[in-house]
This record gives C-alpha cells, structure tokens and sequence, in this order.
C-alpha cells in the first residue's frame, strides 16, 4: 500500500490550508462577494416554548419599504430531517421551542429584514411546555408531536407513537438481576448533563438563489454539502439534481454545521425571489440556541463488581433532553446506547436510552456524539466502584477494560485496541500514584482519569468517493467531498495520494471548494470518519490512478507491470533501468515507435469506499455481530488543584493518549488532541445554556455564556500517540478528531473528587458548584 | 425574549468640538441622545435595544479629553476619554497608582481596552465596573462640564444604582481627578469572575491601606466592593474595624465578615447571591492581607 | 439617515468612502472595501475575530464606527505580510501548527502582532494576557502561544 520510500504517510507535514489562512486569503461562506443584487434574510422566532399558531399576519411587515418578500410555513416544502423526519423548516401550526422559524423576511438589507420581523404578528395559543426530560417521559406528559407514528424514519430508529419518546434503544445482555446478588460492590448514581453548544467562532451562514427553473444554489458554511442537497430536495420534492451546494473553508463545527440547520431557511426564502442571491447569517446570540446545541441528558447508572475487582454487571437508563425535534439526535440515543458499557468488558448489560421530546433547542450531533455525555456518568461510576472495592483506579481499569476479542456490550468481538497502552501512557505521564503538594495552604490536589472509545456512528452504508486528475506538469488534484473544517482533512487527503502515487506531496491540490455539481460523493464530515473512510476511498482512487499509469509505461517500455514503480514523481523500472518522468505522460499521453500515434491520455483515477460489514441489532437486545465498524479508545489523566476558598479549578496536566491506529499526521493528531481537551475542559468547568421558567435561554452571549479563553488553558497538555492498526483503515488509521473531548470532563471531575473527597455528579464543574459543594460538607479550610 | 440585532439602528453622528456644542445638543435633545467615548457599552446596549438613541454625541475628541497629567499637589488628572490602556501604560500611573493599573488591566482584553475608557466605565454605572472601585478607593472627584459650568462630584456619591449617576441634564464627564495617595499607600485590587481572567466580576474587592498615627491601629484602610450591590460601594464597617486594630489575620477576618454583611447581592446567570456573599469574604480577606503585607514590607 | 464622507487609510492605500452613521468599521472593511480576511465572530467586542489595528493599536472593529476612522491608519490581517515577504507570526503560525479552521486566526495575528509591536520579547502570561480576548475553539490555544513564542525569539 505504500509503495514510496519518501512517503509522505506518518510525516508531519505542514498543513497545505495554513498559508491562506494565515494571510487571510481563505474564503469562508460569509466571505464571497455577490455584489450589489444579494438581498439579506432574517427570521421571526417563536417566543414561546411551546404552543400553537393561530394566526400569522404579515401585511406590516411587507409593507415596509425595501422587503423583498415575506415567508412562513405554508411556503416551505414538506418535512426535513437525516433519520426521521419530524420538522418544518418555518412552523406550520405548532412552535416547539423558543427560537422556532415562524416567518422569514427577504429585504434589502440586514436591518431592514430585521425590523419587518419585528412587524409580523403572530396569534399564539400557549400550549403546557415540557422542560425536562424525566417530565417528558411521563405517561401524562402533553405530547410534543401527536404525529410521530406517521414520521419517516430510519429502519434502526424505534419512535414511540403516543408519547414523546422519538427512540427507544435497549440492550439487554446476560442477566443483570441474577448479577447483582453475586456483587460484592453495587454503586448507583444519577448524573446530569446540561445543554452545551458547539461554539464554532464562524457562525453559520447560508446564501441561497434559485433561478427560473427552479435550480437552487446554496453556498453554506457545511460540513455535510451532501446531505443538505439530499434532505433538502428531499423536502421539497425535487431532483437532487435541482439542487448544488458549494461549501469553502468551514470556521469550526463541531457537529453544529452537519446534516441541515438553517440552511434550508435560505432556500425557501430564496424561493420567493427568483434569481436573486439571499444571505442569511446567525447572529451569535442565535447562534446559541437556533441552529443545533448538544443534548441534555439524564443519566442512571447501577454497576457492580465482585471483591476480586471484575465488573459483573451494569444498567443504564438515559433520558436525552433532545430538544423539540430530534431528526438527527435519533442516533444519538442509539449510539449511546450501543456504547453504554463505555470501554469495559461486561458480562450483563440493561440498558434503555430514550430520545425524549423536550421544548428545548434542538439537539444535534457534537463532537463526540453522546459519548462525552456518557462518559461523564460512566467513568464517575468506575471511579466510584474502585473506591467502594479499595482498588487502584488505574488498576481497577486495566482489569475491566475491553481489549481484543473482548464480548463488548453488543455481543460483538473488540477488535486489536491499545487501549491499556493508552492507559499506562497517560497515567505515567502525570505520576499517577504519586502525591504531590499543592502551591498552597488554601488548596488541595488531586489527579484522576478516565478511559473512553467511541465509533463513527452512521447509518451502516455511508459511502465515500475520490477522483485524481492531472496538470500538464504532473501536478494533480485529488477530488474529494469530505470538508476541511479545520481538522486538517485536506493535508491528510493530499498525504495519502501522494504516498500511494509515488509524488511529492507538495504537487497535490485539493478541489476545494466543495461543490455537489463536481465533488466525488462523501456522506458527511462527521464521526471523526474521514481519515479512515474517505481515505480508503483516495487510496482506492490513487491506486486506480497508479495502475493506469504504470500500464502505459510497461506498454510503452515493453516491460512488465510488476517491475515498475513510481518514485519522486518519475516512473521506474527495476528490470530495465528506464524511467520517465509523469509530466510526459499523464495528460498527453506517450508516442508509439515510429510515429505510429500515440497512447494514453490524460489520467484519472477514481475510487470509493464504503462499509459493507455493518450489521443490524436485534431490536429487543441490541445484540449483533458488527454494530460498528471499529471503535477508537483512550485515556486522559488530570492532575490539577482546587482553590478551596472560591472553588476554582486549576488544571496543570493533562496527558491524554490515543490508539489512532497510525497516525497519518503526528503533528496534527497532537492537534487534535490539544484542541480537544480544551474543548472538553470548558464544558467540564464553564459551559452549559440555561433556561428560564419561561422556556427561554437565559445566556445566548459571549459575555453569558463563557468558553475557555487562553487563560484556561491547562499549564501543559501532554498529547500521546498509540498505534495498533486497524484491519479496515488506511495504514491501519482510525479516526480521532471527536475522541479527545470525551474524556475531559470526568477525568476533571474524578481529580476533583480526589482532591476534595467531594463528588459532583452534575455538568458543570463552576466554581461556585464546587465551593458550595464544599461547604455543604463542611470542610473548607 | 428580545435578541440582538445583527447590526446597529439608525442613528445620526455628531463629531463635536467644544463642550458648549455637548451641553447644547444634551439639552435640546433630553431624551434621544447618547454621548459616547468608546462605545463599548453604547454599542452593545444599541444592538441589543436596550438603548435607542437618535443621535450619537463622540466626545473623544474634545479638547484635553484623552490628556492624562499628574502634579503631586493635585494629582492625577485623567480625560474621561483617555481609554484604558492610555492610562494603563502611563508612566505616572504606574508608579503611584498600581491599585490603578490592576482594575484597569482586568477589563476585557488589551482591544477592547483601546477603545474602553474609564469616564465610560464609571458614566455606565454598572455594579461590576471594574475601575470604580479604584475610583472609590482613591477618593477620586468626577468633573462633570454642564449648563451651570464644572461641577466635581466625589466618587462616593456618584454611583445612585444600576446604570444610574448623579450627572444632571446637559451634565457630562470630561475628567477624572484622583488625588496623590497618602504617603505609605499600598493597595490591591482581586477579581473573581468564571473565566480565569477578562470575565466580568461575580464579584470584587479593593483593599487600600496607609500608616496613619490617628487610627488607634496606627493604620487607616479602605475597602470597596463590586457586582455585589447595585452599585460599586464603600464598606465603612470594615474600614472602621481596621482602623481600631490590633492588624492581624483576626481582624483582617472580621473586617471580611463586615465586608460580607455589607454585601447585598443578587442571583444572575453569573452566580448566585449565596456564592457572592462568601466570595466578598474570601477576596475581601486576601486583599486586605496582601495590603497588610506589603505595608509591613514598606514599614 | 445621516451619511458622512471620510477617508481613511487601509493596509497603506488611501480609502475615501460614503458610510451611514451606524456602519461599523468591521462591515466597512468586509462589506464595502472587500477586506474579508478580518471576520465576525459575534460582533460584541467578545470573540476578537474582528481585531484590526488602528493607528498601530489593536481593535476590534465591531466595536468602531467607520464615522470614527476617518483619517485613521488601519491594518488588517491583509496587510501584515509586506513586499512579499511573510509577517514572522504567520511564518510562525504555518510551522507551528497555530492554525486550525482559520476563523480566529487573523484576529489573533492581528493581537499578537500589537503585542510584539509593544513588547518584543514576551513571556508565556504576557501572552495569555494578550491575547485572552481572541476566542479560538480549535486548537487548545497551545500551538497559538507556542507560534507567538516562536515568532518573538525569531522574529524582527
Ligand atoms: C466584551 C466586553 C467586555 C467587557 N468587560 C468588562 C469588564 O471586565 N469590566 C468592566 O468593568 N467593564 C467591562 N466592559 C464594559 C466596559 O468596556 C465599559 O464599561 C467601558 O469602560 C465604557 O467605556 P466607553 O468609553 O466604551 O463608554 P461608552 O460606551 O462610550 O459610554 C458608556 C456610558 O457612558 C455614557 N457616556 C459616555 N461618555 C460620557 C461622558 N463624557 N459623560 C457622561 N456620560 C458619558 C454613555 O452614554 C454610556 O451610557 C466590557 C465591555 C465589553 C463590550
Ligand atoms: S466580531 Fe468583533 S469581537 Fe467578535
Ligand atoms: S483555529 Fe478555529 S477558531 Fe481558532
């Protein structure tokens, strides 16, 4: 597979997108000119929770000089969602949450757009708000939506008709009631987990135009232009051919910016102008509740173990605040399910995870997909268990951890995972068993870990497609659809081609901007999936790409296929001794003898990739043989100090290490992890959106809704890099982007609890909650 | 729920250039116009419609408002519109007033402070503003410019509540006159916010002391709290604690529990009013210590 | 609605311009000079995207009337590489990785750029400090202070 000895695979090259971001020249969405005929969007929001439209009257508002248009519900299409299709994209005749679209305004300027959504007025009856998931699961609870039966909905999604529950997601492995009596240590606790929001600092935007034919054109901040096309030709009835979207350079997702949000917004305000561009931008205060947030979620957790230390059975019952409409959040309550065990072997399993209709913001896919939430609960639980048995943490993992040919939760078999590697790397890292002193008398110290995996979670046939193509001079552009969102995909896409082509990695452009009109086919970027999934596409489309220029050379030279290679850009021949360099072949082709024509012509290799491995559960038990296609493991080790007299947490290490399989770029791999952290860290001590009685969310900006700035940073992160291939990955690469957020927070939480033998089983660690906490014990110094 | 505006409402702009020009446009316009100097409460408050203003006033650049002079008779003499990292930097500032410097320097971040500037902070009224309680801790006069000519007003009794001053019609800031602290001052100024720095405060406690022969402590304090009433005060208790001595860690405590007493703060998305009253008494302790400390180290 | 003519200078060339009273510099520069490289992250004064020098000191443009800027000297992120040659933070932020999606990356340029200018030779919490209003999501920060390090112990 890597037939180049100055692979450029393993290398820390450096990233092919720095220098235009560097100097500014990177375009975003926001970012393209459209001239004097771009006309602006805005939208009127529900200001109730949950209720229902009586009446919309909209004369005001078109009446203002410089309105365009004016839409609401009975415009848009049909329903929109990725698993189940439960939303409008403007309300019909029911609001879900504060911030629901009732009605958009197309105006010639930003601010005139916004003043005539001030003019429209809408006749709401106030329907009881469900606020709570625990609420929302109660027989009684008013349903959210009354229709859920009639829903599309992926095969492996099981709504509730009836009742606010979108899916129910069970595993049921062995015999849990039979297991406890044989525990000798039984703790059981519940934890919560507030809203969070991805905060990308690029907030979405969207730009629309639909010309005479009906042809839309979306220019949108995405990590999914492929699925926007598909759910929103879907929506409306249309070819998918009717529909192009054009993605540049994304300014962070985090998850917030795949499937569709409010993108689709522009296209049916786009509808209303013919031929007119429409932009419509999220303020951030939007920004925070409009577009996707992370679920809430509810946690009840039971495990036990016997005294020798093995885990004998666990249960789990999650109740996901997953908003007012859950068409991608589906598979999270799945997901979450299907991991429930976190990374341990574990004989019997009971686990229910419910996707529950809250009158929330809408819940989407985050960094991490639910296993951030999970894990907070889930390595509290470890943590609590070893206390309980006297057992080293570390230890206690070790013991119970999954390694390869593990039964994991879904019955299925673990495959090869350096998950113990990872284990003893990050905990040696910080010292782990060694005691240290804090800076001061008002403070105390404490270190903990906790270990994670988590798998691409999808549908089980995302494809992925990649295309070569050749410059006159034997540079090349490798064409993909997967998104550069700043995760360095567009480096490591050019890296494999030229490993597996034999150039420098320096000739290999990538076709960006992504455009569904001439990007190969790729699902989503999301579930840390790319490296691993797009990149066996470009490698099957590099060595389609290789294999046709190696057979003009060996029929051009007479040779044999097999004695040739391609090295530094030149093609070669072991047996003659020939070479030639690619620029005299791959566009035009190479000359017969004696003027006799010529052969060849311009090269291009196409390739794809899809799993084909991935195998139903059974409904009843979650049980199957491949649920996933792999699960990428790790641990993070914390070593911080808490000032007793505020509550402030000050992290000084975290080592954090990952089984990445091979890493393709170290250097970018450490990123990811750095990056992760942090962004674990600020939802473990700052993060979460806070509702009022009201529905309402009560800190919608920067200066409420605090993220980690420089300052927060740990005094070091230490990045740890484990290699054990994985049989389906591109030199054995599994994926990492999500992965190093996942641990952060109970790895904080469980150094808290050792620093201060206080346990805090709600997200976030504040300050405040931290020194009340103490209080309430009564040991502040 | 009302949400910010993607950009700013209409407004006119007026440049002035004479302080006549301000006091005339004050009055004629008693309730649609706003002065501004950095604009970054101004701005904020428009785009989100908390604040509708018809005409904008710049008063940034009249004459002698960005100056910032010093005579140790009259001490430092601050333009109401001299931002923050003017007079953080000055040379004056910080070597006679470092309390100064650390209430300035918590503000934000090193951009916004170019355009933030202290007549702005204190004219904001805001309880959590940060450098009012340097200008409460150091006596500061504010000289307001008005229809009736130039009024001082001692920082004390300038703050009346949320957002409220006692500038009165056609009045505006133009200076900020904090005298020369007394000889052996030593201060601090501590900041708790959520972020680790350049959050606004939860809370806030300036602590200033001095060698003074009347006090039966032989030491005359000061302490200022912030975002824990609503506005920026004085605690006289503690101050009149500290000053009958003995200074030690006990009475350093007790001072922090009158402090807390004192405190009247409420719940917000930021903390709660429990969590602010014991934070008033840890900060309020640390500062007075660190003070006691480093008068001991001058003494 | 009041218009008013100003001129200013952008990245070294002359701008005259007609702006509504209630334009800020950050729309001016992306929306009417076509200077995109400076971004809006929040337009609050809170995320730093939008950092630009003025008169050689850094702001965030979201937060200044264009009005304000007339005769003023501003850069932007566009105009730090001069002649060709690369400014030694974005030299350092290519080799040291201090990039990610980009979004936050000419703010924080344009902070550290004003750092160095005042402080050639910073150490780790002078640029913290400094750059505690620009708001990365990516990269953990570590690699950003690492660049700004870097760029100061080689830069000009
Ligand atoms: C992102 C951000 C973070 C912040 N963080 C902090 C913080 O940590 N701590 C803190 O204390 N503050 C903070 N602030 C607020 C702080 O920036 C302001 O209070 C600033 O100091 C005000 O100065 P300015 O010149 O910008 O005032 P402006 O906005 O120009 O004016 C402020 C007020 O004073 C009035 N006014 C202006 N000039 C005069 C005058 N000459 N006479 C009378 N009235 C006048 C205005 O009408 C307005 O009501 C923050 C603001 C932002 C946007
Ligand atoms: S856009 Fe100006 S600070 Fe965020
Ligand atoms: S690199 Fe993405 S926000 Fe900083």
């Amino acid at each position: 597979m890597n037939p180049s000895s100055l692979s450029p695979v393993g290398e820390s090259v450096t990233r092919i997108d720095a220098l235009e971001k560097v100097t500014g020249e990177a375009q975003f969405a926001d970012d393209i000119q459209f001239g004097p005929g771009l006309l602006y969007g805005r939208v009127a929001r529900s200001p109730h929770p949950h209720a229902q439209i009586k009446g919309i009257d909209v004369g005001e508002a078109l009446a203002l000089p410089g309105v365009k248009a004016v839409v609401t519900g009975d415009d848009a299409g049909g329903k929109i969602g990725l698993y189940l299709k439960d939303r409008y994209t403007f309300c019909r005749d029911r609001v879900r949450y504060v911030g629901d679209p009732v009605a958009g305004v197309v105006a010639a300027s930003e601010e005139i757009a916004e003043q005539a959504c001030k003019l429209i007025r809408v006749e709401y009856e106030v329907l009881e708000p469900v606020l709570d998931p625990l609420r929302g699961a109660e027989p009684d609870a008013p349903v959210l939506h009354p229709d859920l039966g009639e829903y599309e909905v992926a095969n492996f999604i099981f709504p509730r008709p009836g009742t606010n529950i979108s899916n129910h997601f069970k595993i049921r492995k062995g015999d849990v009631d039979a297991a406890w009596p044989q525990c000798d240590v039984v703790v059981e606790r519940a934890f919560r987990v507030p809203h969070v929001q991805h905060v990308p600092i690029e907030p979405h935007v969207a730009v629309a135009q639909v010309d005479r034919s009906g042809q839309i054109t979306l220019w949108t901040s995405s990590q999914s232009p492929f699925a926007q096309r598909n759910l929103i030709a879907e929506s409306l009835g249309i070819s998918q051919s009717q529909v192009r979207v054009i993605s540049p350079y994304v300014g962070g997702g985090f998850g917030s910016k795949a499937g569709v949000s409010m993108e689709a917004l522009a296209v049916v305000m786009a509808q209303k102008v013919p031929g007119r561009p429409v932009k419509m931008r999220l303020t951030r205060e939007e920004e925070f509740f409009c577009a996707f947030v992370r679920q809430g979620l509810v946690a009840k957790t039971q495990a036990g173990a016997t005294k020798d230390g093995k885990l004998l059975a666990m249960k789990t019952e999650y109740y996901w605040d997953a908003g007012a409409y859950t068409e991608y959040g589906v598979n999270i309550t799945r997901a979450s399910g299907y991991s429930s065990t976190g990374p341990y072997e574990i004989p019997n399993v009971w686990a229910d995870s419910y996707c529950v209709y809250t009158n929330h913001p809408v819940g989407g896919p985050m960094r991490g997909f639910g296993m951030p939430e999970i894990h907070w609960g889930i390595e509290q639980i470890m943590d609590l268990v070893a206390e309980e048995l006297n057992m080293d943490k570390v230890e206690f993992r070790k013991k119970n951890c999954v390694r390869e040919g593990s039964i994991i939760v879904t019955g299925s078999k673990m495959h090869p995972t350096g998950l113990l590697e990872c284990i003893d790397k990050a905990a040696q890292a910080i010292d782990w068993g060694k005691d240290e002193p804090a800076s001061a008398p008002h403070k105390r110290r404490g270190k903990g870990l906790a270990i994670m995996w988590k798998a691409p979670a999808m549908p089980p046939n995302p494809g992925s497609s990649a295309w070569v193509r050749f410059n006159e001079d034997a540079t090349l552009t490798v064409g993909i659809g997967g998104q550069e969102i700043g995760q360095g995909t567009f480096t490591v896409a050019a890296q494999m081609a030229a490993a597996v082509l034999g150039v420098p990695f320096e000739w290999v452009r990538i076709s960006a901007p992504l455009d569904t009109r001439y990007s190969p086919y790729e699902w989503q970027t999301v579930a840390s999936r790319l490296t691993w999934s797009m990149g066996n596409a470009i490698v099957a489309a590099a060595q389609d790409t290789r294999r046709q220029i190696l057979e003009l050379a060996a029929e051009h030279w007479g040779e044999n296929i097999d004695d040739l290679d391609i090295k530094d850009g030149v093609v070669v021949s072991y047996q003659s001794e020939e070479s030639l360099p690619l620029k005299d072949m791959v566009v035009y082709g190479l000359p017969k003898p004696n003027d006799q024509g010529w052969r060849g012509g311009p090269i291009i290799g196409h390739g794809k990739f899809m799993p084909t491995y991935v195998t139903g559960l059974d409904p009843e038990t979650g049980q199957g043989p491949r649920s996933v296609v792999h699960y990428t493991t790790g641990c993070q080790a914390v070593d911080l100090e808490v000032d007793t007299e505020t509550g402030q947490i000050t992290v000084l290490r975290v080592a954090a290490a990952y089984d990445v399989g091979k890493a393709i770029n170290p250097d970018q791999v450490r990123a990811q992890i750095e990056g992760g952290v942090v962004q674990g860290l600020s939802t473990a001590l700052f993060e979460s959106i806070r509702f009022g009685e009201d529905g309402a969310p009560q800190n919608p900006s920067f200066v409420d809704y605090r993220i980690a700035t420089v300052v927060d940073m740990p005094l070091k992160i230490i990045p740890l890099i484990v290699e054990v291939p994985q049989d389906d990955g591109p030199w054995g690469a599994r994926g990492v982007g999500e992965h190093s957020m996942v641990p952060t927070a109970p790895a904080i939480a469980n150094a808290v609890a050792a620093a201060l033998g206080v346990r805090i089983l709600d997200m976030p660690l504040t300050a405040e909650k931290v020194f009340l906490a103490l209080e309430e014990k009564g040991e502040r110094s | 729920m009302e949400l910010a505006n993607p950009g700013l409402p209409n407004f006119d702009y007026v440049r002035a250039t004479t302080p006549a020009e301000v006091i005339g446009l004050l009055l004629q316009h008693p309730d649609d116009a706003r002065l501004f100097m950095g604009g970054t409460d101004v701005f904020v408050r428009m785009r989100d419609g908390a604040m509708t203003p018809k005409l904008l006033i710049d008063v940034k650049r009249l004459p002698g408002l960005t100056e910032i002079t010093y005579d140790p008779e009259t001490g430092l003499h601050i333009g109401a519109a001299a931002n923050m990292n003017a007079i953080a930097r000055h040379p004056v500032v910080l070597e006679h007033y470092p309390l100064l410097v650390e209430s300035v320097n918590a503000v934000a971040s090193y951009p916004l402070r170019t355009r933030a500037t202290m007549g702005g902070n204190l004219c904001n009224a805001s309880p959590c503003a940060d450098t009012a309680l340097a200008a409460l801790l150091l006596e500061a006069m504010l000289v307001a410019a008005g229809p009736d000519g130039d009024r001082a007003i001692p920082a004390g009794a300038f703050f009346l509540g949320p957002g409220k001053h006692a500038l009165k019609p056609g009045e505006f800031l133009t200076r900020i006159e904090i005298p020369t602290p007394p000889a052996g001052w030593a201060g601090r100024f501590i900041k708790l916010g959520r972020n680790a720095h350049g959050d606004l405060a939860i809370a806030s406690a300036a602590a200033g002391g001095y060698p003074d022969e009347s006090a039966p402590s032989g030491y005359r304090f000061r302490v200022a709290l912030g975002s824990v009433a609503p506005t920026p005060i004085r605690v006289p208790e503690a101050e009149a604690i500290l000053a009958q001595g003995p200074i030690n860690e006990k009475t350093c405590d007790a001072a922090a529990d009158a402090a807390r007493a004192a405190a009247r703060p409420i719940d917000d998305v930021r903390a709660s009013a429990k969590y602010r009253k014991a934070m008033v008494k840890t900060l309020t302790r640390r500062a007075l210590v660190e003070v006691w400390a480093m008068l001991q180290k001058e003494g | 609605m009041a218009t008013h003519q100003i001129t200013l200078t952008v990245n070294g060339v002359k701008e005259h311009t007609q702006v509504s009273s209630n334009i800020t510099l950050l729309t001016l520069l992306r929306e009417r000079l076509g200077l995109t490289g400076t971004k809006n992250g929040c337009a609050a004064g809170e995320c730093g995207a939008c950092t630009v020098l003025i008169d050689g000191e850094p702001v965030n443009a979201c937060m200044v009337l264009a009005v304000e800027t007339d005769g003023a000297e501003i850069v932007t992120v566009e105009g730090l590489a001069r002649d060709g040659e690369l400014d030694a933070l974005q030299a350092a932020f290519i080799e040291h990785t201090g990039v990610q999606c980009g979004f936050c990356t000419p703010g924080v340029l344009v902070s550290a750029r004003a750092l160095l200018n005042r402080s050639p030779d910073p150490d780790e919490d002078e640029i913290k400090d400094a750059l505690r209003g620009n708001l990365c999501r990516c990269t953990g920060y570590v690699r950003i202070v690492e660049a700004v390090k870097a760029a100061a112990r080689g830069g000009d």
